[in-house]
């Protein structure tokens, strides 16, 4: 039964993550990283989806045990960016080993995409706003695993959704001053329009 | 306009543009850096300025400090370089901020913490040339300057439209348009006032040219 109460709560939040707190849409955490990434049109989403799904697994229970460590230092507030920095930074080794263990196994000629992207899917605020959140709110292990994979995954449907909407926004009927990134924004706020239509309220920041 | 400085704008924009980060080519407004906080913090004008007063003390020194030690650190970490400097140097600006702004510091919550991996701290790890000490701090400052005033330009309008208010003073009975405070309303605004950059900058543009030309 506990098994199953734990699965649920880790389904729960990590939906939760995915759709009604969408890091982008109703945070907008990521904002800036996600209208280059569209922009630079061709960007391998898929390889970046699985690098920033892979740092925040492995950063969150990391940053969950760090800060549980340093709960008892009265200046946490002004250290808590450093120690998340740096829970990302031995996340961002762990997936760069994986990485280098894979290209001596295997002819996979795109490891050196992913080694490129590892740096822009670890150093980003979808990532640490996330740590942030999880280790503010008090959440549980299995809590935290849950929202930071929603968390990433969410993200990944926002550059899909964002991306998708390229194509129709990229018309003759759009005023010159607003193609690029002010038609851009236009879009990602209709779209947090209807999350906020959808849950009514604001999530707490 | 004088007919040197037209001549100097229209012979040199390209450089031009490349240096002023505050109107031609404004971090925010034109690149699209450093939305985060601003979408969700910039509602009001007080909420900005503590935002603004981070960006200020974080980011050319974060800008100045990776610039000195990128020398020491292969190109392919300087990444973690910048965040942890940023990081670092958030220590100080936490305690000053918390000096000045005491208990308003929870009203930009995740946001100030969150800085120190804010594209308009540490972008500068994308470029692969080492920059030099003095360029990354008059950069440093440019970048800040052109920030803060996007910054206050976007607060100032969602204070506005969101409650009829300037940094707190009643300028109007009601609220214009309540959807400014929140996300949906930031990413529109926010969209539609990079919009009316874009067309003031194209418009600066031309009358350099037709200044110019005039003139000759």
């Amino acid at each position: 039964m506990s098994i199953i109460n734990s699965l649920m709560t880790f389904i729960t939040y990590a939906i939760v993550a995915v759709a009604a707190q969408n890091v982008l849409f109703t945070r907008s955490l990521g904002v800036s990283r996600l209208v280059k990434l569209v922009d630079d049109g061709g960007a391998p989403i898929k390889k970046f989806a699985i690098m920033l799904s892979a740092i925040q697994l492995i950063s969150a229970p990391l940053a969950f045990y760090s800060i549980k460590i340093a709960s008892n230092f009265i200046y946490l507030d002004a250290i808590r960016p450093l120690i998340l920095v740096l829970a990302s930074t031995v996340a961002f080794f762990i997936v760069l080993g994986i990485i280098a263990i894979m290209s001596s196994k295997t002819q996979l000629k795109d490891l050196k995409d992913y080694i490129s992207l590892l740096p822009m899917a670890t150093f980003n605020c979808c990532i640490i706003g996330t740590l942030l959140l999880t280790t503010t709110s008090g959440y549980t292990l299995l809590q935290t695993l849950g929202f930071s994979l929603g968390s990433a995954l969410g993200y990944v449907t926002a550059i899909i959704l964002v991306e998708e909407g390229q194509r129709k926004i990229q018309n003759r009927n759009v005023p010159a001053s607003f193609k690029g990134l002010p038609i851009t924004l236009i879009y990602i706020g209709i779209l947090a329009l209807s999350i906020f239509g959808f849950t009514g309220h604001m999530p707490a920041i | 306009m004088n007919l040197e400085k037209a001549r100097y704008y229209s012979k040199n924009m390209d450089k031009v543009m490349r240096t002023d980060r505050v109107f031609l080519n404004n971090p925010v407004m034109i690149a699209g850096i450093g939305l985060a906080p601003i979408i969700i913090t910039a509602t009001t004008l007080y909420k900005a300025s503590i935002i603004g007063l981070a960006v200020i003390l974080l980011l050319t020194p974060t800008r100045v400090l990776a610039a000195a030690l990128s020398r020491y650190v292969n190109p392919r970490f300087k990444a973690i370089l910048y965040s942890v400097c940023a990081a670092v140097l958030f220590i100080p600006v936490y305690f000053i901020e918390k000096a000045i702004f005491g208990v308003g510091l929870e009203l930009v919550g995740l946001y100030l913490p969150l800085l120190v991996v804010e594209p308009i701290i540490i972008k500068r790890y994308e470029r692969s040339q080492r920059e030099p000490v003095a360029i990354a701090f008059k950069k440093g400052i440019r970048t800040t300057g052109g920030f803060v005033v996007a910054l206050l330009i976007i607060a100032a309008t969602r204070e506005f439209l969101s409650s009829g208010e300037l940094f707190g003073v009643a300028i109007m009975n009601m609220p214009l348009l309540p959807i400014a405070s929140y996300a949906c309303g930031g990413f529109i605004i926010a969209g539609i006032l990079a919009a009316s950059w874009r067309t003031a900058r194209n418009i600066f543009k031309r009358y350099i040219n037709v200044e110019a030309k005039q003139e000759l």
